[in-house]
Formats: C-alpha cells, sequence, structure tokens
C-alpha cells in the first residue's frame, strides 16, 4: 500500500500571517502620515475653520481618551443591538434560504420579493419604522436585521445548491430523507458561500444601526456623529473620534466573522495549509 | 496487505434486513466459490427488456439503453465494459433506482430498485471518491450508519474494522484532502461496505487512477471482496484487462444505442494471482474480448 503521507491531522492556517500582518501596519502607518500631511497643509492655508474640521491624529486621540465613557457607550448601544439583529437577520435569512432550496416554485415565487425588499432606500424606511414602532433599539434590530437576511438568504440558496449531483446521488443510494442530506451534505457544502455573505453582512449591518442612530435616535454612534456636526466645528475632533470607534467596531465585526469561519470551514480550500 | 478482520461473530444477521444490528459478514481469508458451483445460485439482479430513453430538448430524445437483459447470480463479480456511451453507468442508476426506466423491468432480490433502495440493498462507488471534504476518514466512512441512525458505538465498531480492511488504519483522522487519489477511492470503497449491503455497484471506480494505483486497487478488490462472502458486485470498466482479473463474467456492450453485444464467462481460477494473470488463458481472454468490442463498434460504426 502508499507509503504513509506526513501525518496530519488538521492544517495550520495562518503560515503567513505575520507578513501580512507586517504589510497591514505599514499601510496603516501610510495612511496616519497622508493625514498628518493633509492636516498640515490646510493649516498652512491658513483657513481656520477647514483646520478646525480636519485635526491632527493625535488630537484625535487625546479626544478619544477624554471621552471614553460617552464613545464605549455609544459603542455598546449601537454594537449590541446591531449584534443581535445580525443574528436575527442570519437565523431569517437561513430559514428563506431552505424553504426556498425545495421547490423550484417557492424559489421562483420569493427571489423577486427578497430582492424588492432591498431597493427600499433604508433611509426613508428608517422615519417610517420609528413612527411604527417608538423605540430605538426595536428599529435597530429591525434594520440590522432586514440587511443581513437578504445577503443570507441568497447565500444559502446559492450555497444549498453547491453540493455535488454525485453526493446528491449518494445520499439519495442511502435512502436519506430530505432533511438528513440538508444536515449531513448541503448545509456543510453551504458554508463557504454563507460566511463570504456573512463578511459582506457584519459591516452593512452596523452601518444600518449607525443611520438608525443618525435619524433621530436619542444615543449612539450616529446620534454622537449629528450631535457634534451639529454643534459646531469645535467638536470636529469628536466627529473624528466617532468615526475611529465606528470603523474599529466594523472591523472587530468583520474578524469576528473570519475567525468563526476559520473553525467551522477549515476545510475550504482557501484555508488549507498551502504545502500541501 | 490486508490486515486479517475478525472471524465471523454471533450477531451476524441478515444484511439486507434494515432494522438489525450490521453484523458481520467479514471473515478471514474467506474464498468465493469456484464459478461452476455459484453458477445454480439464485439471480439477484435480473434486468428484462430495459429500455431508456432521455428526452432532450428537440423531443426526439436519446436511447441509452435499448432493450437489454441480462442477470446477475448471488455472490457473483460482473463487470460491464463497453466504449463511452453504452450506457453502462445508466445501468448501474437504473438497478439502483435512481433512474427510472422507459420500458421494461428490473428486479434485485425479487424488488423494484426503488424498494430494494429504500431497504438500503446498495453500496455505490463512483468514478470520483464524492467525500465530504469536512468529515474525516473515519467519519466519511461511517456516513452511511449515521443516516441510518445506528448506534455510535455500533458505528465506530464498524468503522474501525473498515477502515483497517482497507489499509487506512493510520489515516483514520486525516481529511480526504490529506490523501490520495488511491486512498480516498478506498474511502469510499469502505464507506459503502460499512452498512454490509448485499450489492456493491461500482462505476468506473478506478477509471481517474493512474496505471500503477490501479492495478494495486484491483488486487485489493479482490481480497476486501473475499472478506464480504455473499456480496453481489457490479463493476463498470472500460478497461478489459481489469474486467478479467475481477470478474467471474464479463457483459461487453456496444454504443449509440447501449447494447449488449455477448457475455464471456471468466473461467479463471481464484485467487487471481500473478500466475493467473500472466497465464495464457488471461491472454486469450483479452484479445477475445477486445476483437468482440471492435466487431460492436464496427457494426454501429
Amino acid at each position: 500500500m502508499t507509503a504513509p503521507d506526513r501525518p496530519v491531522a488538521r492544517p495550520r492556517l495562518h503560515r503567513h500571517a505575520a507578513g501580512g500582518l507586517a504589510w497591514s501596519l505599514g499601510i496603516l502607518a501610510v495612511l496616519i502620515a497622508t493625514w498628518y500631511i493633509a492636516a498640515g497643509l490646510v493649516r498652512l492655508a491658513g483657513d481656520t475653520s477647514a483646520a478646525a474640521k480636519l485635526p491632527f491624529p493625535h488630537d484625535v486621540v487625546v479626544k478619544m481618551i477624554d471621552t471614553a465613557p460617552t464613545l464605549l457607550d455609544a459603542a455598546w448601544s449601537t454594537g449590541s443591538r446591531a449584534v443581535v439583529g445580525f443574528f436575527i437577520g442570519l437565523a431569517v435569512g437561513t430559514t428563506f434560504g431552505v424553504v426556498m432550496i425545495q421547490s423550484r416554485w417557492i424559489e421562483y415565487g420569493l427571489v423577486p420579493y427578497i430582492l424588492a425588499s432591498q431597493m427600499i432606500p433604508l433611509i426613508a424606511l428608517v422615519p417610517i419604522l420609528r413612527a411604527i414602532l417608538k423605540d430605538s433599539d426595536l428599529v435597530r434590530l429591525y434594520v440590522t436585521a432586514y440587511v443581513t437576511f437578504f445577503i443570507v438568504s441568497i447565500a444559502v440558496l446559492r450555497g444549498l445548491k453547491n453540493a455535488s449531483p454525485t453526493a446528491l446521488e449518494l445520499m439519495g443510494s442511502l435512502n436519506a430523507s430530505r432533511w438528513t442530506t440538508l444536515r449531513y451534505l448541503q448545509f456543510p457544502a453551504a458554508l463557504p458561500y454563507i460566511f463570504s455573505g456573512l463578511r459582506v453582512a457584519a459591516p452593512l449591518s452596523l452601518i444600518g444601526a449607525i443611520l438608525v442612530d443618525f435619524l433621530g435616535a436619542r444615543n449612539g454612534l450616529g446620534y454622537l456623529l449629528v450631535a457634534s456636526l451639529s454643534i459646531g466645528s469645535s467638536q470636529s475632533t469628536l466627529l473624528w473620534a466617532t468615526l475611529v470607534v465606528s470603523l474599529f467596531l466594523g472591523l472587530l465585526f468583520t474578524r469576528a466573522v473570519v475567525l468563526v469561519e476559520r473553525r467551522m470551514s477549515f476545510w475550504q480550500p482557501a484555508f488549507r495549509d498551502p504545502l500541501r | 496487505m490486508i490486515r486479517p478482520a475478525r472471524p465471523p461473530s454471533s450477531d451476524a444477521t441478515d444484511p439486507t434486513d434494515p432494522s438489525g444490528p450490521i453484523g458481520e459478514p467479514i471473515a478471514p481469508h474467506h474464498h468465493h466459490e469456484p464459478l461452476a458451483e455459484r453458477s445454480d445460485h439464485p439471480i439477484a439482479i435480473a434486468v428484462d427488456h430495459v429500455t431508456k430513453r432521455f428526452e432532450t430538448g428537440g423531443g426526439r430524445g436519446t436511447v441509452a439503453l435499448d432493450d437489454v437483459t441480462f442477470g446477475i447470480r448471488v455472490g457473483e463479480f460482473v463487470s460491464l465494459i463497453g466504449p463511452s456511451g453504452c450506457g453502462k453507468s445508466t445501468l448501474l442508476r437504473l438497478v439502483s433506482g435512481l433512474v427510472t426506466p422507459t420500458a421494461g423491468t428490473i428486479r434485485v432480490n425479487g424488488l423494484g430498485p426503488l424498494e430494494a433502495r429504500r431497504k438500503r440493498q446498495f453500496g455505490i462507488v463512483f468514478q470520483s471518491p464524492v467525500l465530504f471534504d469536512w468529515r474525516t476518514v473515519d467519519a466519511n466512512v461511517g456516513l452511511p450508519l449515521q443516516v441510518f441512525r445506528r448506534p455510535k458505538a455500533e458505528i465506530a465498531r464498524r468503522v474501525r474494522e473498515l477502515t483497517e480492511m482497507v489499509g487506512l488504519a493510520d489515516f483514520r483522522s486525516h481529511y480526504p484532502w490529506q490523501l490520495s487519489g488511491g486512498m480516498q477511492q478506498r474511502v469510499s470503497i469502505a464507506r459503502a461496505l460499512t452498512f454490509a449491503p448485499p450489492f456493491l455497484l461500482m462505476d468506473e471506480p478506478f477509471g481517474a487512477l493512474d496505471m500503477i494505483t490501479r492495478d494495486r486497487m484491483g488486487n485489493e478488490l479482490l481480497q476486501i471482496w473475499a472478506r464480504t462472502p455473499g456480496t453481489t458486485v457490479m463493476f463498470i470498466t472500460h478497461s478489459i484487462p481489469e474486467a478479467i482479473l475481477l470478474s467471474d463474467r464479463v457483459v461487453v456492450m456496444s454504443a449509440h444505442p447501449g447494447r449488449i453485444v455477448t457475455t464471456v464467462d471468466i473461467e479463471l481460477p481464484r485467487p487471481r494471482t500473478e500466475a493467473v494473470r500472466e497465464s495464457a488463458a488471461f491472454y486469450r481472454y483479452e484479445n477475445e474480448l477486445r476483437r468482440m468490442l471492435h466487431e460492436a463498434e464496427g457494426a454501429h460504426g
């Protein structure tokens, strides 16, 4: 028989992670340097109101430290609702995808409405929802779930069709039920697609929640943005600080999705040890 | 080098009974009876005047199989050989109830193919191994038993036996993509045998392997079959030497439409050792089958 291969239980991930991190940090340094140069040029031009709009990065960092409790509080209000809404959207979207895969008729009947649901501009939907639900938290949940559900249902539908015809024949030869086939074959085979969708949905759900803050909430990251804009140019440092926090929160969401993906669909060609 | 399996134990039951525990049809160093003795075994698969037409866009359809009749006896190893387009894969799908015939009847142990499939009579090995990348070798081999909701302990026991039988005991926690093509196909064979099905249907299982691996896999399959007595094998191939090496009988088919040209009994002794493979009789069969395949091609253009 064949000579035993190198025994490898699971592929090692992140072989090139260190190099990648160095690159990312390098790009970050270039971005910060560009910011400094831009802020310096605006000051050299002598336009004081413009200079107030574009503070130096270290001013923003100082502001972030000074207003840490406010920022964290806002991040919690927006972020926690976005996460819960994201999971609701994930559950609803998965349900839709699974229902649609059951028959062509259901799929062809539902897909146009799912697509149409995303044609409605969120900016118009939010005031209506607020008028009906009267609660910012509920609106945030609804909007984030709404954004996520669409991406997930399309990804699940596409992913469930990813199982190979021969693999379906194999399950058929074992007389596996529809549910068993879904559980053992179609759903695992769909995971790469689902996670691709979730990577897109994670930052979008956060943006959805911030939009709700923006349109009349009394707290949250979006509220801070509006507040610092309306108070005047003196508060532009707070605006930038809030933007940086939003950015970090978005990166955190995406990173979390990627980490779960690596655990759950480690077998994907993209995650295998590149040397094997 | 197949490791000796456990001797037959008392819990062996009718393998066709889906409700009973999956027993121990694995006997050590058993060799199937000579062909002459098996010729009075009952017919296990009866294909009677079967025609299969696939409807295509133009409304005329393609005739994949035209009036095909043949039988396979219990415990027999029968190969179907023919050019691509002769409908041999379709025949395998018809027998296992994955496709229904346009005309004619198929009986499998007296049942219709669909009923037989429901009673889990078929272990199928496809040309590609069709392993699940997210499952280890163990979990892939155990998949059928998991589908049948067998107790965990029983699954573990069968998986251990089968992975040993196909020589993958050291690779049980590997993932399919960490194995060579030959090893992947052995996992696929082990998976087909975990629930001790009375029928092993193989659709060009070694077609994607290189010649050296292919030769070795043929020998291993014979040894595995020798340890699962009573298993009836329907084997599809386009390799003449492979068909002769493995089979009790070779069914020769022609293409467009798929028809049976002739059936050749392979009266070579078992086990099919190196000496048998190099014998004059082996070469005579090879020449005979090659001539028949060429004639069949000539007759149908």
